[in-house]
């Protein structure tokens, strides 16, 4: 059958994507921020590594891993990052504002398990 | 000590002043570069004039403009970037821009505990404190008090967010439109935005404040 | 068991969460050199030869006393120097002949009165 002008596109269905394009989470999922040190470079930092924290945004479009960048990588698999929510409270034992006050940072998938 | 220029040699960057160590380091690493084509030779000077052009005062006609034309507002908070370089503003690194609305629940203000990432393509450079410990230590682990320490204070019903900057994105407050204003140009509501207020750690200033704090 | 990780684990420039005094709200005028070496940051970042990121980790890996002890501006032209060094792009040789020429043009061991055309 012929298609012209106006018909839209079958789905490919034998379509397969490149690791890391699509997001591993998504908005509203509570996530864990990996336990863990690195030698040398770091951009998650040590006062939310192991919290708890909800996804507010995926960050588009995906992007190089920025501690590999540190060492000059600028090409390879590029993975989303996540602008996340952790409440102050569960930042700090002795936090003394308002329990509604929050971070918001952004984090590298690759620091990021599900909760 | 002091060199004197004459009609032959270039004048010394400082004047009359010895440079530093550091500035010697600058200077050479600079020449060097510029002698190997790593940069061009007038590279540097079109940077700074560049840099040059953006000041806070860049971030207060954003923030008047946002506070007068609500779909303007609308679009700079759906896409920061997008929408500055519509402007005109181009951005020089690879980063993103989020304006972050204050409003009266919600009280944003920004830091970088790591380094000292900051939206330099509007507002230009930081000031010292922004970049030194006690604002990076402090700001994500008692804001409030650090408010308090810059005269703001945010009632406990306000919920404060806390930015840390520490990937591609880069964060510009929008401060609430100060009470009082309605009749205001956009130029006079320029001039109630800070620098301070765009990063969060202050208010916009009232129309009756003679004085601009920064 | 080494005490010393926590100094390996914990980068010089990490801040969040220390104990630290009041906000000094000090500000300073910045000289010419420290402007032409946020330019200089710049295009080396453009033209990518050193990226924002490349430069943060050098800055980090000047270790605890240089970071507390050199200006901003100043961990960022020794960070510099170290990862032109490190790509090849300079040498250590170079940049302290260079250094010495600069420095001579100021009144340093060559005589002040001894004018260059200089480059």
């Amino acid at each position: 059958m012929s298609q012209g002008l106006g018909h839209s596109l079958k789905p490919l269905t034998n379509f397969v994507k490149a690791e890391g394009a699509d997001p591993l989470f998504q908005v509203g999922d509570i996530v864990k921020i990996s336990m863990r040190f690195p030698v040398g470079h770091y951009r998650v930092p040590t006062y939310i590594r192991g919290k708890r924290a909800r996804v507010e945004a995926v960050v588009e479009p995906a992007a190089i891993n920025n501690e590999d960048e540190g060492f000059g990588r600028n090409a390879g698999v590029k993975r989303h990052y996540y602008r996340v929510a952790i409440p102050l409270s569960e930042l700090w034992p002795r936090y003394a504002g308002s329990k509604n006050d929050g971070l918001r940072i952004e984090v590298f998938e690759t620091w990021l398990e599900r909760s | 000590m002091s060199s004197h220029a004459n009609a032959h040699t270039p004048a010394p960057d400082t004047g009359d002043a010895v440079p530093g160590y550091y500035e010697v380091m600058e200077t050479a690493v600079r020449e060097l570069l510029v002698e190997k084509k790593v940069i061009g030779a007038g590279e540097i000077r079109q940077m700074l004039e560049v840099m040059d052009t953006r000041t806070p005062a860049l971030g207060s006609k954003i923030v008047a403009r946002a506070w007068v034309d609500p779909e303007f507002r609308a679009r700079l908070l759906a896409n920061g970037r997008a929408t500055l370089e519509e402007l005109g503003i181009d951005f020089f690194e690879d980063t993103q821009l989020i304006v972050l609305e204050n409003t009266d629940s919600v009280h944003n203000l920004v830091v970088c505990t790591l380094c000292s990432c900051y939206p330099r393509e509007i507002l230009g450079l930081p000031p010292d404190w922004y970049k030194m410990k006690p604002y990076r230590a402090r700001a994500v682990k008692e804001p409030r008090a650090v408010l308090a320490e810059f005269g703001t204070f945010i009632p406990d019903d306000v919920e404060i967010r806390v930015s840390d900057s520490t990937a591609m994105i880069r964060f510009l407050v929008l401060p609430q439109r100060p009470k009082g204003t309605e009749g205001s140009t956009e130029e006079q509501l320029a001039a109630l935005v800070t620098r301070d207020s765009m990063i969060g750690v202050v208010r916009a200033s009232n129309p009756e404040m003679k004085e601009k704090s920064r | 068991m080494t005490q010393t990780e926590n100094l390996v684990k914990r980068l010089p420039t990490e801040m969040g969460g220390l104990d630290a005094g009041p906000v000094q709200r000090t500000e300073h005028e910045y000289a010419p050199w420290e402007k032409r070496c946020h330019a200089l940051a710049n295009l080396l970042d453009i033209h990518k030869i050193v990226s924002t990121e490349e430069k943060r980790r050098g800055v980090e890996a000047l270790g605890q006393e240089m970071v507390e002890k050199l200006t901003y501006y100043e961990r960022w032209i020794v960070a510099f120097a170290n990862i032109l060094f490190q790509k090849q792009i300079l040498t250590p040789e170079e940049l302290a002949k260079k250094m010495e020429e600069v420095a001579a043009r100021h009144g340093g061991p060559k005589d002040i009165n001894t004018k260059s055309v200089a480059g």
